[in-house]
This record gives structure tokens, C-alpha cells and sequence, in this order.
């Protein structure tokens, strides 16, 4: 499973660096970046949380 | 004993008082609920009003967000909340940039500013917290950035507050309302022409200089209405809601003291009570769209072409979501489930960023300026209006 962004609806919240910033980082110009894709049992469960919590849902999981 | 029939009039004296125990209610016995006489549907439970907020092929904007303009069907102004795609990813992309939470560090010093501001003009023995405080700064900030001239943006704040309110039973806008629309228009129209001739660092001129595509895909200017439009709704929707979070902040805070001495003992925790404040009551109870087509929930179909209320109000108190969800608690635990006091999905709050700030820091002053108060009851005052809902007045009396 990857981790995928809709870079047009994302408006840098930064929800999502806030759960999990090993993942998510968003930069200095307000760029998020994927810091790795893989979703992995250890990591799972916060990017879960990260996509429910997005307010734009710009992130979500794909097989 | 029988139970009263289940009415959620939007417009009743009684649903501005409590809306908390019909919503409940229409979770538990009419999930889609649907009012016979004035023909619309609404949405409770948080699974139906998330999944709503996320689907807007279904549930369209574009027809209004209030009751009387989706029931008189036609197509809305080209203002941002009444757009759907792809129309709205254009009009939204001209601003995001500017409320993003990096971005929106550039007003702190203005909100402070503001806020001692009007705190320092405040007094203690006699402080109406609405009137003296949460009313009159949050507008000084967002008509700044939007291009304001100081001298009207207290006047601003009279249109908007004139605009929205409602009597008791009356659903459509009233003849001040319209005026102080009519009036509205009109200032702003004379703003942009200013803004044509002679552009400053704000958003006004921005949204001069900006481009969208249009139908054909190419690049076109906006239009005066349609600047005049996002100007109004900037005005709007970044005051009010402010406003009645915070003015709602202080009666709960004195219904619940325990939670405000866990402010006073430990202000790290500001951050959370401002998201506990949007979801136990926040400022917006709903938004209306109109179906484009058939939904089908909970064994009932919305046909298409109906008001379909979506409350988020509601779905932040559902306890299918929430564990205790009517306790007043800034530490739940708030992975449990999305909070919708700032929407969810495309139309989620633009401003977000801004009124989590304002909040938090007025929250921080208000521990300092009365760290004991007590409300004067009495002498509470609701706000009549559509879709928000608040305090008019929160007079307290700070105790030494």
C-alpha cells in the first residue's frame, strides 16, 4: 500500500505533519512532501488517522 | 407516556434556544430526516454528514446554502461557497495560499494588536464580551488583510450582523437585510474601482490581478460582482464565526469552571480547548445543498432536486463518533473522529488557519484580563440568525 496526494487540493494544513512528521513534512513554501509512501504495520495507523483528518482529504491509500 | 412528534423548524425560538436535544432526536429516530410542509431533508448522524460534506456530486453548492435560496432553485452568485467543481478549485486556488498556517503567521502581530486593543478599552466590573471584545476586533483583522480602509470595517460588521439575522419563524432575508446587502455591494464596488486604479499589498487588488480559466480553458479576469462577492464573503465569514466561538467560549467556560482552571493551570493546553469549543458548539450548525441526484440512506431516498440540511453541529455531538460526546472536555482524546466545525471537504474553512489564531491568542488575554468571572445570566442574549449561532451578548463580571 502507498500513500497518495491530491497536490491540487491540498492547501497545506499540515494536520497530517502534525500526527505523523516522519511522513508528512510540509516546507517552508508551504510544499508538502511524502517523505516515504510505504504504508507500513508500524506506520499504518497514523496515516490512516492523517488521511480521516485532512480537511481538504487530499491524501488517501492505494493498494 | 408518548413522546412529542419530532419538528425541526430551523426557524422556531425553539431550535435557537436548544438545538442540541431535537438533533439528538433526529439521529435516533429519523437519521434523514424530512420536514413534510417545507419540503427538505436533513442529515445528523457524523457518517452522513462527512460523507455529505465529501460528496459534492451529490449534494451541490451551487444552488445556495441557505434554505430560501436552494428552495427558489436558480443558481447562486459566483461566490465561492456556491460553486461546485471545477468552477470552485479555481476560485479557491486564488486565496488558499494566503490562509495557510505559515502564511497566516503575518497577522499575528495584527490579531495581538487588536485584541489588547480592545481589551484595554474594557471594563472589568461591566464587560460584555461580544459587544466590547469578540464583535468588534476579529472584523478589524480580516477587513485589513482584505483591504479595508480602517473608517468601515466597524461599519462592515453592521451590514454582515444585519444581513444574517432573523426573526423567530422567518426564513428569507428581511427589508434591512437586503439594504445592508444593497449597501454592501455598493461599498465594495467603489473599493475595486479604487483598487483598479491604484493597487496595494491586499487582497483586493489581488484578486484583480488574478486569472482563472474559464469554460473554454482560457485565462480570464474576475469580474467586479464576482470580486465584490469574495470581499463580502471574506467580511462575513471571517468575523462572525469568531465572534460567536469566543462569546460561546465564556458561557461554556463558566458552565464548565473546572475546564478553564485546567486553561489557567496549564495554557498548553489553548490549542485543544479551541477544538473542543468548535465541536461541542461551534458557530455553524449547518449548510444546506441540493441534491443533483438520488440519495439513498438509511432505507430512504432524497430524490434529487431537494434542500438537504447537512449538520455538522449535530454530527460533532453523535455519539456513534464521539465517546461522551454532549461532555465538554478540552483533553477527549481527538483521533476518535474528524471534527466538522470547520467543514469538511472542498468548502471546508478557508480561514481555518486564522481562526484557530485569533481564537487561541484572545483566549490566552481573556485568562489574564478575568482568570475568575462570573456570567451575569440574566442578561444572556442569543443571536437570531440563520445557519450561526451564538450569543449577542455574554455580559460577565470579572472578580478580583
Amino acid at each position: 500500500m502507498k500513500i497518495e496526494v491530491d497536490f491540487g487540493l491540498c492547501e497545506a494544513n499540515a494536520i497530517c505533519m502534525g500526527i505523523i512528521p516522519e511522513v508528512f513534512q510540509v516546507d517552508e513554501q508551504d510544499y508538502l512532501h511524502v517523505l516515504s509512501d510505504e504504508v507500513t504495520p508500524e506506520n499504518e495507523a497514523q496515516i490512516r488517522d492523517a488521511v480521516r483528518q485532512c480537511p481538504r482529504q487530499a491524501i488517501s491509500i492505494v493498494e | 407516556m408518548t413522546q412529542a412528534e419530532l419538528v425541526f423548524d430551523p426557524f422556531s425560538e425553539e431550535f435557537f434556544n436548544n438545538p442540541f436535544d431535537i438533533y439528538r432526536r433526529m439521529q435516533d429516530e429519523a437519521p434523514v430526516y424530512y420536514h413534510p410542509e417545507m419540503d427538505f431533508y436533513a442529515l445528523t448522524r457524523h457518517e452522513d454528514v462527512a460523507g455529505a460534506f465529501k460528496d459534492h456530486e451529490t449534494y451541490s453548492s451551487a444552488y445556495g446554502t441557505d434554505l430560501a435560496t436552494v428552495k427558489a432553485g436558480e443558481r447562486q452568485l459566483p461566490m465561492i461557497i456556491f460553486l461546485d467543481p471545477p468552477e470552485h478549485r479555481h476560485m479557491r486556488s486564488l486565496l488558499n495560499k494566503a490562509f495557510t498556517p505559515r502564511t497566516i503567521q503575518a497577522q499575528r502581530d495584527t490579531v495581538i494588536e487588536q485584541i489588547d486593543r480592545f481589551l484595554a478599552a474594557a471594563d472589568p466590573d461591566n464587560f460584555d464580551v461580544v459587544q466590547d471584545f469578540s464583535g468588534p476586533f476579529p472584523v478589524e483583522v480580516i477587513t485589513r488583510m482584505a483591504g479595508v480602509p480602517e473608517e468601515y470595517r466597524q461599519q462592515v460588521r453592521v451590514w454582515i450582523d444585519t444581513s444574517l439575522h432573523r426573526e423567530p419563524g422567518q426564513m428569507e432575508m428581511g427589508e434591512a437585510g437586503m439594504q445592508a446587502n444593497i449597501e454592501t455591494a455598493m461599498y465594495y464596488y467603489g473599493l475595486v474601482q479604487e483598487r483598479r486604479a491604484n493597487p496595494q499589498d491586499d487582497m483586493i487588488s489581488k484578486l484583480i490581478a488574478a486569472e482563472i480559466p474559464d469554460d473554454d480553458g482560457n485565462m480570464r479576469q474576475l469580474d467586479d460582482i464576482e470580486i465584490c462577492g469574495f470581499a463580502t464573503l471574506l467580511g462575513g465569514a471571517g468575523a462572525e464565526t469568531v465572534t460567536k466561538l469566543l462569546g460561546t467560549a465564556v458561557v461554556n467556560f463558566a458552565r464548565f469552571p473546572e475546564q478553564w482552571q485546567k486553561l489557567l493551570d496549564d495554557r498548553s493546553k489553548i490549542p485543544a480547548a479551541v477544538e473542543e469549543l468548535l465541536r461541542y458548539e461551534g458557530p455553524v450548525q449547518y449548510n444546506v445543498r441540493y441534491s443533483l441526484k438520488e440519495a439513498h440512506l438509511h432505507g430512504v431516498t432524497i430524490p434529487a432536486g431537494k434542500p438537504v440540511f447537512v449538520i455538522g453541529a449535530a454530527a460533532n455531538r453523535d455519539p456513534r463518533a464521539f465517546t461522551d460526546a454532549d461532555t465538554f472536555d478540552i483533553d477527549r482524546d481527538r483521533t476518535e473522529a474528524q471534527n466538522l466545525g470547520l467543514g469538511y471537504g472542498i468548502h471546508s474553512c478557508l480561514g481555518a488557519a486564522l481562526a484557530r489564531m485569533e481564537s487561541a491568542i484572545a483566549l490566552e488575554r481573556l485568562l489574564d484580563f478575568m482568570p475568575r468571572y462570573e456570567v451575569q445570566w440574566d442578561r444572556l442574549e442569543r443571536v437570531h440568525m440563520q445557519n450561526v449561532a451564538g450569543w449577542h451578548t455574554v455580559p460577565v463580571k470579572v472578580l478580583r
